[in-house]
């Protein structure tokens, strides 16, 4: 019975095919926008989640309150403090550093670019890790020896040096007042995705260099912030709670006195923030599925009228109540499903042209199609309810009798 | 319906008893069945308190003019209309008083209709306007395209399975629809007016299939206010103002041929 409802629906919508087609298009228009930008939104939460893979999740700041009044000398860091934590925590933490970084101008023959040095210690190759094509990286002899050589990325190297390979050249700079010579150790090259570029900025002018972070503790060694990164295998909210606790003890002030920054936090603000706003304008494109759904009522109740002999005949030939308002319940569900799989392929189609276009990993949740196509099955029953019962509902003789 | 007059008038067909008079077993009992339209300023009489009994095999026309209650009747014989009072026995169940959708049951099983205007379903082919009553009876479609292909053969149309009824003539199409009638081998085949939109020859091939079922068994009631036409049946029953005015057995005029083919 099912089988037969189903063919006759198709034959039914296959005889007014324009009219069938105008208006599943309110349910296409609303399953594809409904698709595409919840699709939008995923792929954008997608990409923010690499992007913090590729900048560190594991990482923290953590300092002084900025609500605290007597700040004293001892509430900033040292390399000791970072040498103790290190003792402390063991593998726990992957990599620690004074999250020192300043800009100054960089010199080169007559080339001169403002430049922003990051203060690194010699294995943060290790949490991030870049591709060195000249040279080689920082190590602990840099660091330990405050020696004033630098790595830098290609783009910055040719900016300076005209050349990417710029291994030991020397440019001048001034770092903290200090002008001095610096001599580039090695170079490496960071490839960026159009959406990393713009996210992370890579400005027109200027350059990048890493310098080993002792440089920039100098001379009086005492810093604001320390930057942890924790080990991958660690409960990230376990550990920096036990490691804010040790540095209260360590400074002797309550834990709650310093401020921690979670890269994981941040990401869970973004991430809720964007699936908030993915859900709210998604929303909104649901309204038009509304609109669709009361076209499929509109059409339908003109099919019922049209039909009033076909439903006067099949009464006198023994259909029941329910036997009628199951075939147009059947026709406006078929109308309705059709509308929103062409309606996937709009969605899937505009997002995965777009991502494409744009060469970005697009991401389509299956569970999202599947709503999709059960809310809009679900339109059609909703909005075929009326119009199947008033079909259902006609007299048989008055309906044999409608010209 | 030359053919009909000729034959009957040259008397070369006789009608054996046993087909004028072969009473079966009770099909229709009307006990007092009276019905009345309410229109909310006046009250129109359709049928007045009619007694009827039409048993099982009989070839039977009612007839009388407009507004005589002939169609009121057929409605309430066909299980589409309820009566006001009175009892309606079909095949020895009063249906007088079921609900709509038992009444659907009925006419599904109990009833085939011929209509005036066909009433076939136009965007479907003549095999699923005859699979039409048994999809309603839950047959399975093996079951259904069987029997809906022997019916059509058996009314001439075993050529025509696949086509629509617009690529019909209306003597065709009204041969599909008396396959659907018999689709769900029904006790009682309902004709309102079966010939009205057909010209003489097709009316005289219908007429006659009408007479060979009425041989091999079937109890035919034909409504019409064709002479012409009643004067195929075994029994005549006039109606005027809602009421029977007389019932009278017929000799019928036209008998089926040993090689019946329409």
């Amino acid at each position: 019975m099912l089988i037969e409802n189903m063919q006759m629906a198709f034959a039914a919508i296959r005889a007014n095919k324009m009219r069938s087609f105008l208006t599943m298009l309110g349910i296409i228009i609303g399953i594809g926008s409904v698709i595409s930008i919840v699709s939008v939104g995923d792929t954008m939460r997608n990409m923010f989640a690499e992007l913090y893979k590729d900048v560190g999740v594991t990482q923290a700041y953590i300092g002084i309150g900025y609500w605290i009044e007597d700040t004293r000398q001892s509430d900033y860091f040292t390399l000791d403090d970072l040498q103790r934590i290190k003792e402390v925590f063991g593998d726990e933490v992957a990599y620690i550093d004074s999250s020192a970084s300043t800009s100054g101008e960089a010199i080169y023959g007559r080339t001169k670019e403002k430049f922003d040095y990051q203060g690194i210690d010699y294995n943060y190759q290790q949490v991030q890790p870049v591709d060195m094509v000249y040279g080689r990286y920082l190590n602990e002899g840099d660091v330990k020896g405050r020696k004033k050589n630098v790595v830098m990325d290609t783009v910055s190297a040719k900016r300076l040096f005209g050349v990417e390979n710029a291994v030991n050249r020397t440019f001048r700079t001034t770092i903290y007042g200090d002008v001095d010579e610096y001599t580039v150790v090695g170079v490496y090259r960071k490839e960026m995705t159009p959406f990393q570029t713009m996210m992370l900025g890579q400005g027109d002018t200027g350059g990048k260099a890493m310098v080993p972070y002792t440089l920039l503790t100098w001379p009086n060694d005492s810093f604001y912030y320390c930057h942890v990164f924790a080990s991958e295998e660690v409960d990230l909210d376990e550990f920096y709670s036990r490691l804010l606790a040790y540095i209260g003890k360590l400074k002797d002030r309550s834990s709650a006195d310093f401020r921690m920054q979670l890269a994981k936090d941040e990401m869970g603000q973004i991430d809720s923030m964007m699936g908030g706003m993915a859900g709210a304008v998604g929303g909104i494109a649901a309204i038009s599925l509304l609109v669709g759904g009361i076209g499929i009522m509109n059409i339908m109740l003109v099919s019922v009228t049209e039909r009033t002999r076909e439903i006067g005949i099949r009464k006198s030939l023994g259909a029941r109540t329910r036997d009628i308002m199951i075939q147009f319940l059947t026709e406006s569900a078929i109308l309705s499903a059709c509308g929103g799989l062409l309606g996937i392929l709009l969605g899937v189609g505009i997002v995965s042209l777009g991502g494409a276009l744009l060469r970005i990993d697009v991401v389509v949740k299956p569970g999202v199609v599947l709503l999709a196509v059960g809310f809009s099955a679900l339109v059609g029953v909703f909005f075929g309810m009326y119009p199947a019962a008033k079909a259902a509902k006609k007299d048989p003789i008055e309906a044999l009798r409608y010209e | 319906m030359s053919k009909g007059k000729d034959s009957c008038a040259s008397g070369e067909r006789t009608c054996p008893e046993d087909v004028q008079n072969n009473p079966g077993g009770e099909l229709i009992r009307l006990e007092d069945l009276a019905k009345v339209y309410d229109t909310g300023a006046l009250k129109v009489i359709g049928l007045k308190r009619i007694n009827l009994t039409i048993r099982k095999g009989e070839f039977v026309a009612i007839m009388g003019q407009s507004g005589s209650g002939k169609s009121t009747l057929m409605n309430i014989l066909g299980c589409l209309d309820r009566p006001s009072l009175g009892h309606y026995f079909l095949d020895g169940v009063d249906v007088a008083h079921m609900s709509s959708d038992e009444l659907s049951g009925i006419r599904n099983q109990k009833i085939g209709f011929v209509f005036q205007s066909f009433n076939l379903i136009s965007r479907m082919s003549a095999l699923k306007n005859v699979e039409l009553p048994m999809t309603y009876a839950r047959k399975n479609k093996r079951q259904r395209q069987e029997r809906a292909t022997e019916l059509l053969e058996r009314v001439g149309l075993g050529k025509r399975l696949h086509h629509q009824p617009n690529e019909m003539s209306g003597g065709q199409r009204q041969r599909v629809a008396i396959a659907r009638a018999l689709a769900n081998e029904p006790p009682l085949l309902l004709a309102d007016e079966p010939t009205g939109n057909l010209d003489t020859a097709s009316s005289n091939e219908i007429m006659e299939l009408f007479s060979r079922l009425h041989a091999e068994g079937t109890t035919v009631v034909v409504v019409t206010h064709e002479e012409d036409i009643a004067a195929y049946t075994n029994r005549i029953i006039r109606f005027r103002d809602g009421q029977i005015v007389s019932d009278k057995p017929n000799v019928p005029c036209w008998l089926p041929k040993e090689d019946t083919t329409c």
